[in-house]
Order: structure tokens, then sequence, then C-alpha cells
């Protein structure tokens, strides 16, 4: 069963293409990354999702109902979308009531959520005077106010410190335990890798990839070489920058980020060169590494999109 | 309905902004100070042209809607104030999509928060009408004025046309308030548009065209007040049953086209 669903889902504001031809598919229970560089589409993506824009072309299923009535799945979904606004005139508490009896929810809900957060403190003060890390807090508890079945996140962790990051990771994984579907944007990619299990990945409105955060990590990796020897570097170098990858020299070893089965080629041509003997070692690439592919053009080895 | 009601009700809440509350403060404070100002040159036994009427008037039942109508201009410009920066500010502080995510069906929202909107802009007038009447009231005796013509049943019949015909000004001001505040989405943009409209505008037209511009919203919303008491607005050149049709034309026009308008953006704030 997925949470979300959809197909060729197009956007264009002006002559520019937001969304383009949008495939992806998103499973129920699943905490799902949505990465992609600046202007890539995932706030639009967000955005068409959640009833605010229309799309131009293709369809899409939220919850199991159509994008077109929006009315039919949002009083199951929360979210948070973009820098959080408030009523800077208002405490936190009333800024959260207004939603709350927008949406016909009890003011107990909004006293449960300022706990949830840790913003019972302050809760009378005017947003005004609140910090960034404590106006993502209430944007949280906004998003939350409905017990959401679906919660929709773009950037939770903005202008959080270390503790809130560990308490928003904490809640997340909380909140799958609970049942709960959870689409997560972020640019932070070291966290998205520890609390996702499902990956979006958005280039020029268009999904590269989208399944298992595990099959896309699993198609780049990190070589390190060892090479002490300056003409072993300089062959390592050549052979991977004929391959379009880069090198980046740490001590002794050579260090290059690049799809899978690279190791094999690198293997091969220094062989051809004479040498047969060279030590690779083969590490997993992390997520920020496949996203600085992603956004310096390598995108060629992150395979056709995956969708399930 | 209940999307209605709760967007009523949620909307009340955001009237404990002080922008909102300084916007009935003005139109308060400055409408009173301007009705006293014109009690107390009338009062004190100023002459003049443009004075005429009003003296003419003070001693008849007609005198303390004269006095305290003054400052009708400005409650029309604070209150096209107050809504079109209300409802602008959705947009431009971005809180429209929070509020559209909990409310997906536009029109109720639109509904309920206008309605509450509306709502507070009439009690403002309510408010600022008592509290200036009220006052010259209390002057009065002091100045050796008579008030019994004010008080009479005659005086209080005036009264409460009066008030009736202001509603419905205000109440078409603001729904034109409602219509530049979507189309512009920008406080600004609205607060701008919007008095240069009634302020600029209507007055070039007014001047250039008169015969057109007398069923112009701004001209008709003024003078449907003004055929209930001459001295207090121009009166309705077609008479005040054609000006009070044109302006219920016009207010359903401007919900329409609003109505017609919101669904269909995107909304991008």
């Amino acid at each position: 069963m997925n949470a979300i669903e959809a197909r060729g889902l197009s956007k264009r504001f002006g002559k520019r293409a937001a969304v383009d031809g949008l495939t992806m598919s998103i499973p129920a229970g699943s905490i799902t990354g949505f990465i992609g560089p600046n202007g890539a589409g995932k706030t639009t993506t967000l955005r068409l999702l959640l009833g605010l824009v229309r799309p131009d072309s293709g369809t899409a299923f939220v919850l199991g109902s159509p994008l077109t009535q929006p009315s039919r799945y949002l009083p199951r979904v929360g979210a948070l979308v973009e820098a959080p606004a408030f009523y800077p005139s208002l405490s936190g508490r009333t800024n959260l009531e207004v939603l709350a009896r927008l949406g016909g929810y009890p003011g107990s809900r909004v006293d449960e959520l300022l706990e949830t957060v840790d913003l019972a403190d302050r809760a009378r003060d005017r947003v005004g005077t609140y910090s960034l890390g404590m106006k993502q807090r209430l944007g949280v508890a906004i998003a939350l106010l409905p017990d959401p079945e679906l919660l929709i996140l773009d950037e939770p962790a903005n202008g959080l410190d270390p503790l809130g990051i560990i308490e928003i990771r904490g809640l997340l994984r909380r909140l799958r335990e609970a049942g709960k579907t959870i689409l997560l944007s972020s640019h932070l990619l070291g966290e998205l890798e520890q609390v996702t299990d499902w990956l979006v990945m958005l280039h020029e409105g268009k999904a590269l990839f989208c399944g298992p955060a595990r099959d896309l990590l699993a198609l780049r990796v990190e070589l390190v070489i060892e090479a002490r020897d300056p003409a072993r570097r300089e062959l390592v170098t050549r052979i991977a920058n004929a391959s379009g990858y880069a090198c980046t020299q740490d001590d002794d070893a050579l260090r290059i980020s690049c799809a899978a089965g690279f190791a094999q080629i690198l293997n091969r041509q220094a062989g051809e060169a004479g040498v047969t003997d060279l030590a690779i070692q083969v590490k997993d690439a992390s997520l920020e590494q496949l996203f600085l592919a992603l956004v310096k053009g390598d995108v060629h080895d992150l395979g056709r999109p995956r969708i399930p | 309905m209940t999307s209605v009601v709760r967007a009523f009700r949620s909307e009340v809440l955001k009237f404990r902004r002080w922008s909102v509350l300084a916007g009935a403060g003005a139109m308060l404070g400055a409408s009173t100070f301007i009705a006293y100002l014109t009690f107390h040159q009338i009062a004190s036994g100023a002459t003049g042209h443009e004075m005429t009427g009003l003296i003419a008037a003070f001693h008849t039942p007609e005198g303390l809607v004269a006095v305290i109508g003054q400052a009708r201009s400005l409650i029309i410009a604070i209150a096209l104030i107050l809504v079109s920066a209300n409802l602008a500010a959705e947009w431009t502080q971005g809180t429209l999509r929070n509020l559209l995510v909990r409310q997906p069906n536009r029109l109720a929202w639109l509904a309920g928060k206008m309605l509450a909107v509306v709502l507070f802009v009439l009690l403002s007038m309510l408010l600022t009408l008592a509290a200036s009447s009220t006052l010259i009231l209390i002057l009065a005796p002091g100045q050796g004025v008579q008030t019994t013509a004010w008080t009479s049943a005659e005086g209080l019949r005036v009264f409460a046309e009066f008030l009736v015909n202001e509603a419905l000004c205000l109440i078409g001001v603001s729904t034109l308030g409602m219509l530049i505040a979507v189309l512009t989405r920008s406080v600004a943009s609205a607060v701008g548009i919007g008095l240069a409209y009634i302020l600029v505008f209507e007055g070039i037209i007014a001047v250039v065209a008169p015969q057109v511009s007398q069923w112009f919203p701004g001209r008709v919303f003024n003078t449907i007040v003004g055929a209930a008491v001459p001295l207090v607005g121009p009166t309705p050149a077609q008479g005040y049953p054609a000006a009070l049709l044109t302006g219920v034309l016009w207010i359903v026009g401007f919900v329409v086209v609003s109505a017609l308008a919101l669904p269909r953006q995107d909304i991008k704030a």
C-alpha cells in the first residue's frame, strides 16, 4: 500500500517546468527522504501534494484519494512547508489555536502538542520573540495537529541545535513506529541517511531515483586505493579522470567517489598498464557523496528512475 | 456550513493582533476627534461657507449625525485598509498555506474569514459612532447646546437610518477590499491600490465624467449614506433605490469574482 502515488505529475510556472512528469511512489509507514538540489522541484511537489498548487498534467493519489480532492485526504495530513509561517504578534499557543479551530480539533490537542515540542513554558509569549529553533518546533506542532497518517516536513531541522535535531530524529522514529508515513525534505543528508528507509531523488523536476535507501546507496561507492608510489597515483588518477571521476588524496591513499562497477574497470585498466597488485578498498558511499554527484551533473550512473 | 463556522471562530482569535486593534483604535480615536472638532467649531460660533449647512442642521434631528458623520471618509479608508491588509497578509506572511492545508475548501475559509472581518469592521464603526455621539451629548449641555431634537423619535430614526446605510457602505467597501486582496496577494499592493482607487481614481473620474462616476462602487457606497443624511456625504444623482440596487450588485460582483479567483490560484506564498 502506497501513501503517495504520482504518475507524470507536471507543473510549469511560466516557461519553467518546476515539476516535469514526476513519477514516484511512497510506501505507507516509511520515512521517505526527499532530496535534490535547490530548484529541483521539491517544494513545488510538496505544494502539489497539499493541494496548494494545481498540476498542469499527471495524476497523483494521496492516502488513496486523488489530488483533485484534497478535502478527502488533507484532514489526515500534517505539513510543514518551507520556513514555518506564523502571526508574529500572537502567542505560540494562539497561533496553534487558530489552526486547531480551523481544523476542528479540541483545545486539549493544543496543550498536548505544546508539551510534545517542549514549548509549554513559552506558549504565552509572542511568536515574534521566538528563536528560529522554537519557531521550527512550533511548525512541527502545527504539522502534528491532526494526528496525521501522513506527515510532510520540509526542512524540519532548520535552525535547530544538535539537541533539537536529535529530538526531531527521535520524534520521527516514534511516529514511524506508530505507523505514520513521513515525507521528509532536507538538506541535512547525514540526518536523512540515519532515519530514512526510502528515498526520492529529484533533479530538474524529475525523479532520478525512487526506492529503498539502501538500493540508492549501493549504486555508488567510495574506492580507497593505497598508492604510495607517485607513478601509481598518477596512473590511478589518469584512469579515474578518463572515466569522469575526480580523485582526492588522503595521506598515502587516493579516494574516488564513483559508480559501484568502476572498481572492476580500474583494476582491469591498471592491470593492462602493468600494475596488477593495486589494493582497492570498496566502501559504501554516503548520501552526501551521492548528492554531490548529482549536483555536479555526474548522474548517469544513478541509473534510470527505479519505480517499484 | 461547519467549515465556515470553524473559519469564523479561527479568524476571531486573530483580532488580538496589535495591527488589527490599532486599526480599530485609529478609527475610534480619529473619528471621535474629528466629531469633537466639528462640534467645537459650531458651538463656539464659527462661521464659513463650508459650515453653513452644518450650522443650519445643528439644532434639527439630523444635527448629531451631521457632526459625527464628518469623519465618514476616514472610517471608509480605515475599513478598506483593515480588510485588504488583513486578507492580503495571509499571502504576504505565508500563513495562507497553513490555513488551506487545514481547510482545503477555500471558499468556506474565505466566507468564514470575511464574515468575521466584516463583523469586526462593523463593530468598530458602531463603537466609533457610539463614542463620538456620547462625547458630543456629554459636551453639549456645557456649551449651552440643546440636544432634545437629537434624542427625539425623529432624531433616533435619522440615527438608525444613518447606521444601516453606513453599515451597507462598509460592507461594500469591505468586499472591494477583499477582491483587491485576493487579486493582488500582497499587503502593500492591496492597500496602495485600494486607497488609490477610492481616493484618487474615482475622484478624478468624478471630476472628468460625473455622469459615469455615479455608478462606480466607491461613489455608490458613499452616496447611499448621503441619501439618508445629505450633510454627511454626496447624495445619489440616480436616486436612492437605484443607488442601493447598484451597490448590492457591486457587492455580489466582488464576491463572485473573488470566489472564482481564489480556488484557481496557486498558493506560492
